[in-house]
């Protein structure tokens, strides 16, 4: 290994997987994230569907588009097992807090 | 290279890739990833003390303040997802060697960036049309608009320093001395304003517009 290499090394860490480098899960969640954005729209202008379902909806749709964007434009999902849990991990208490803090909103509403 | 070759220029020894547990991930970008976790903190912060602020303020919506433009934020929400997904490519071509293709693409995301900026500035302020500060949503009148001004403006702030870091970027890319890898540093900085911009997008404008506020 020469000097340069081993001080400055040549690739990102996703460079060598093939398939990061190809066009079509870019494209695709481009695609998918678009319609998810229109599903949000709907959801929010249809005024049919229950206040709570609506809710929920719009809150899995974000967490699902907000994953694609981690996976596939962010390059998680070619990441190591660690690098993954050292990203999401994290991410997970403030998530539950804001869930309960929400859950607590509700029950009040309710009483 | 041994450690005496490298002591001999002066430069410390680093054995590459340095463990099994983050394979090639560089030390450059675990830092971006936990910066970009600590920063996903403030917004989620932020976030979270909307929802505090909402929960405990009936109406939500004031007597005289506007309704927040949803198809309008949608607008900016399709470009910042096409800025995503310019700047991947971009990389990919750079990873590829296509450097012109990669350069137009990198180009484009901060094209993007810069219409988001005036996409908001003219909801804020106005442009073409009235803004929400003319149309009553002013800052410091009301939770709805103090959270909504401070999310968004942090947001913002995240753009706008996003577009000058493309540039940066970019500027060295095409004087080579940046490289795919650099490139790469800036889309995950460049993704995590759109991953960001979800929560905003949802908490901000849809969900409180549920009920009408």
């Amino acid at each position: 290994m020469s000097e340069k290499e081993v001080l400055q090394p040549a690739a990102s860490s996703v460079t060598h997987v093939p398939a990061a480098r190809e066009r079509a899960p870019y494209l695709t969640a481009f695609a998918v994230l678009i319609a998810l954005t229109l599903v949000e729209i709907g959801v929010v202008r249809s005024g049919g569907i229950p206040h709570r379902a609506a809710v929920v909806a719009l809150i899995a749709i974000a967490i699902a588009k907000a994953a694609l964007i981690a996976l596939f434009y962010m390059h998680l999902r070619y990441e190591t097992r660690i690098l993954k849990l050292t990203v999401l991990g994290p991410l997970v208490a403030p998530a539950v807090y804001g869930l309960l803090l929400m859950l607590d909103a509700a029950a009040r509403h309710m009483r | 290279m041994t450690s005496a070759v490298a002591s001999e220029h002066g430069h410390p020894t680093a054995a590459w890739p340095p463990d099994a547990q983050y394979g090639n991930a560089t030390p450059g970008k675990i830092g971006m990833w936990i910066f970009l976790l600590s920063d996903a903190f403030s917004f989620g912060a932020l976030l979270i003390a909307e929802g505090i602020l909402y929960a405990g303020h009936r109406p939500w919506r004031q007597p005289g303040e506007p309704e927040l433009g949803i198809l309008f934020t949608a607008a900016l929400t399709f470009i910042l997802v096409c800025t995503s997904l310019t700047n991947v490519l971009g990389w990919a071509a750079a990873a590829d060697g296509r450097r012109r293709q990669a350069a137009i693409l990198l180009g484009l995301t901060a094209f993007g960036g810069a219409l988001f900026l005036v996409g908001q500035f003219q909801e804020w302020f106005g442009i073409w049309a009235p803004g929400l500060v003319h149309e009553g949503l002013v800052f410091g009148q009301s939770p709805r608009a103090s959270t909504f001004f401070v999310i968004t403006g942090y947001h913002g702030l995240h753009v706008l320093v996003g577009v000058a870091y493309i540039f940066a970027i970019l500027a060295g890319y095409l004087r080579g001395r940046v490289t795919e890898r650099q490139i790469e540093l800036l889309g995950l900085y460049w993704c995590f304003v759109d991953f960001v911009w979800v929560f905003v997008f949802s908490f901000v404008y849809l969900l409180p517009s549920l009920s009408g506020a």
